[in-house]
């Protein structure tokens, strides 16, 4: 029992963060309906920057938002890159996204080198149920329901939100209204920058990250993003969650090194089954 | 207020306006029929600023607002949150005004509009045109697909906002009859060009309009006619 | 008269004779080894890219399979190394045929993610089970050889995977000319409209994909006997995104592309590599050079040159040729 509450709160923590890499995905897809593979990359460039913040003497809560932030910025970048000319089809811009990932690879070895990096989070742990869990992982998991909470109400409520949510809905009518649907995918892209980076921030103090850790966290961020269609933040959440539960458990119960294996047949499983759908959804 | 002079507007190769002239006065209310294919879509989204043209000009003193074809709602949105963001472009978030107009909207705010009866649909079209409080309302096909009842209604809103707020209205129609009644001119188009123009009751009785919806012509024939009208 | 010969054979007949020559000039010829597998490799995803509008990320996937067949052909099963070598191609290729129809109802994204899924899943598939080499890898497969010649030195596998890739691309020259071809070529514009015209578009595309596994597995089969040891990092994901790199840099749906993709992105990366070992750099310079080549090149061959550098040549030739015609007298 000890054991299970362990490793679901450990496969709720990773899977937010599987979750919160996801939403970008799903940001960026229904506005610009372009995958962004440099969204494991941007995870990483978060937890590396806030590990330098803080070691630039940086307190808690400003380093970290610091590092969100500026993942903004970089998330901005690609996109500027990713929808550079009008008219280029999204399949080249996934590939864009693909070379604007490896430069960002390039970036982090040049700045922090090829080793695991891993910043200070929330020291100490609390006992949950019998069982020891690590605060920092229930720190990942409160920042995560705020942060999907917060996105629902940017999407529901505000005015810019709902204009987002307009282009992904009907792009042409979008632009007959004045909305600027290249500026509206600009910014989702920084969304996702955000997003992106917040999952690198939380995830790194128990997870180390390095410039390789981007694929896995492009592909798992992506799996939960597939079990949403790609086009909802709250299917993704679930998926998400689903997929690190199911990979901890993996990992607790059979073997450690098959996680992302198990992640993946999941994510191959859904994307076929489902397949007819995203047509569907495409052709719309 | 609007004025299209020498306009040319192309999709690749192809010409879909030839140089077209047309002059809306403010408070005008102009109906635009045509065959298929004669370029009165490709004119409004021109007028509305979603096409650009490849010579002449386009000016319009004020702004100008759409109801597009097949009334393109933000399905999966609210019927509210449609038309918030008609008023997207000068930033007005009130809906008291459309909703003084087209009450009926007002009754169904929450609903998705993708759940919408088509009637519904272009009502909520319309209103979202409004809330760009525009000088001059474009419409592409108000009745398309809608029953009788509903589009006298319609037509009916038309009239009452033309009259209190003195909009302008550009009117493409398929449905000759409704375009001629609501407005009190009338413009043929036929490849990409006005080929008769004028008070809707003598636009009515014309050649170009037989030809466009009653005679069956053949492809040089109507060539033919269009040639000889041109010299005259 | 004299028959003209048309200007382009010129060009097919020097890349032939560069190809002859190359291997007894060049001293490095682990790099032309690898530059050659990766055209055969890159002239297959070129015409899945291309010619179906299909991407794959994980072509490595293919690779292995080929380079699999002939490590546990020849060191498990006893197989004389031809038949391996001649089976390869056919392995992989039947392998693209189990997973192609499932991974191939996904369309764009979802198929570039699904057949790196697949690359991801094989990769660890071969560290698991002791069967595919499991930790340490397969070693030992033997030297290629027909009969009682047995192959000495690098060059001589040189020349035979140069002699494939020939055989690739007038394997490719004739399908890409075919009714098959135009057939696969509408349905990268229209699957719709491929549809009523009659084409099969599955059933094509799964076609094209198996053929793709085939070159792959090929050059994977050519790469076992060449290195010759076969482990789970012998494919490396950012090697199949090599790949895809030089098919765009070269130029989808080109015969030619993914030969030219090829040798620029390579031979590209060795004068880097070169720069980057030299004394008194820091050690990470290579990596950092590395990747931001491959960005730098995809970001700026798709922004500028979206149609890749052969159809761009290509198409500025036919302007000088037809320039020069216009100034002939006639």
């Amino acid at each position: 029992m000890k054991e299970l509450v362990t490793y679901l709160v450990s496969g709720i923590a990773l899977g937010s963060s599987f979750a919160l890499i996801g939403s970008g995905f799903v940001v960026v897809h229904r506005v610009t309906r372009v995958v962004n593979f440099a969204q494991g990359s941007i995870a990483v460039v978060g937890g590396m920057l806030s590990a330098t913040l803080l070691g630039g003497r940086l307190p808690h809560g400003v380093a970290e938002p610091a590092a969100v932030a500026i993942c903004g910025v970089v998330g901005l970048t690609v996109g500027f890159l990713a929808l550079g000319r009008r008219g280029t089809p999204p399949l080249i811009s996934l590939i864009v996204t693909l070379g604007v990932s490896m430069l960002i690879s390039a970036a982090i070895i040049w700045l922090w080198g090829q080793d695991p990096v891993s910043p200070p989070g929330l020291d100490g742990s609390a006992t949950l149920l019998g069982a020891t869990v690590e605060r920092q992982r229930l720190l990942v998991v409160g920042a995560t329901v705020l942060a999907f909470a917060a996105l629902a109400l940017f999407f529901s409520r505000s005015y810019v939100g709902k204009a987002l949510t307009a282009s992904a809905s009907n792009p042409f009518a979008a632009r007959m209204v004045g909305i600027d649907v290249r500026r509206m995918g600009l910014l989702a892209f920084a969304l996702a920058g955000m997003l992106g980076g917040l999952a690198g921030v939380l995830v790194a103090p128990t997870n180390a990250v390095s410039f390789y850790s981007d694929l896995p966290l492009a592909l798992s961020g992506f799996a939960a993003a597939v079990f949403g269609g790609l086009v909802s933040p709250l299917r993704t959440l679930v998926g998400g969650l689903g997929l690190g539960i199911a990979g901890q458990l993996t990992a607790g119960y059979l073997n450690g090194s098959y996680q992302t294996e198990v992640a993946l047949l999941l994510m191959l499983v859904i994307m076929i089954a489902r397949s007819s759908t995203f047509v569907h959804e495409e052709a719309k | 207020m609007l004025h299209i002079d020498d306009l040319v507007v192309r999709y690749g190769s192809a010409v879909a306006i030839d140089g077209l002239s047309l002059h809306v006065e403010a408070g005008e209310m102009v109906a635009l029929v045509g065959p298929n294919g004669a370029g009165k879509s490709t004119l409004i989204n021109t007028v509305t600023g979603l096409l650009s043209p490849a010579s002449g000009s386009v000016r319009c003193e004020g702004r100008v607002a759409q109801v597009p074809e097949g009334r393109q709602m933000f399905a999966d949105m609210t019927v509210e949150d449609n038309l918030l963001l008609g008023g997207w472009s000068i930033r007005n978030r009130d809906l008291s005004e459309v909703f003084d107009l087209l009450p009926d909207l007002a009754g169904m705010r929450r609903r998705k509009a993708g759940r919408l009866s088509g009637g519904q649909q272009q009502m909520v079209a319309v209103g979202r045109a409004l809330m760009a409080r525009p000088d001059l309302l474009a419409i592409d096909e108000l009745s398309l697909g809608l029953a009788p009842l509903v589009v006298a209604e319609l037509a009916g809103h038309l009239r009452v906002l033309n009259r209190e707020r003195g909009t302008a209205v550009l009117l493409v129609e398929q449905e000759v009859g409704l375009a001629f009644d609501v407005c009190a001119r009338a413009c043929v188009l036929e490849a990409g060009r006005v080929v008769a123009s004028g008070p809707s009751a003598s636009v009515a009785k014309s050649d170009a309009v037989r030809r466009a919806y009653f005679g069956d012509l053949g492809q040089e024939e109507a060539g033919q006619a269009t040639m000889t009208e041109a010299v005259t | 008269m004299i028959r003209r010969i048309p200007p382009k054979a010129y060009l097919t007949a020097l890349a032939g004779a560069a190809a002859l020559v190359a291997p007894l000039v060049m001293n490095d010829l682990t790099f032309l080894m690898r530059m050659v597998l990766a055209a055969i490799v890159v002239t297959g995803l070129s015409l899945l890219m291309g010619y179906a509008g299909q991407a794959s990320l994980g072509h490595g996937a293919f690779v292995a399979a080929g380079a699999l067949t002939v490590a546990l052909g020849t060191t498990r099963m006893g197989l004389p190394p031809l038949a391996v070598l001649l089976a390869a191609p056919f392995v992989a290729g039947a392998f693209a045929l189990v997973v192609g129809p499932p991974l191939l109802r996904l369309r764009g994204h979802y198929l570039a993610f699904g057949t790196l899924a697949l690359l991801l899943i094989v990769q660890t598939a071969m560290s698991a089970f002791d069967a595919l080499g499991g930790a340490f890898g397969i070693s030992g497969i033997p030297p290629f050889g027909v009969g009682n010649s047995i192959f000495v030195g690098q060059l001589p596998y040189v020349y035979l995977a140069l002699g494939c890739l020939g055989l690739v691309l007038v394997l490719t020259h004739r399908i890409v000319h075919s009714r098959f071809g135009r057939g696969v070529r509408a349905f990268a514009g229209s699957e719709t409209a491929a549809g009523s015209a009659g084409v099969p578009v599955m059933r094509s595309k799964v076609a094209i994909f198996a053929i793709s596994g085939m070159y792959a597995g090929l050059a994977g089969a050519l790469s076992a006997f060449f290195t010759p040891y076969v482990s789970s990092d012998s494919f490396p994901a950012v090697e199949s995104f090599t790949y895809v790199i030089m098919a765009v840099v070269g130029g989808l749906g080109t015969v030619w592309g993914g030969v030219a993709g090829a040798v620029l992105v390579s031979t590209l990366l060795q004068v880097l590599n070169t720069v980057s070992s030299q004394p008194g750099l820091p050690p990470t310079t290579g990596p950092i050079m590395q990747y931001a080549t491959y960005g730098a090149l995809l970001v700026l061959a798709l922004l500028f040159m979206p149609r890749g550098v052969v159809p761009t040549l290509d198409g500025a030739f036919d302007r000088l040729a037809a320039r020069r015609r216009a100034g002939e007298p006639a």
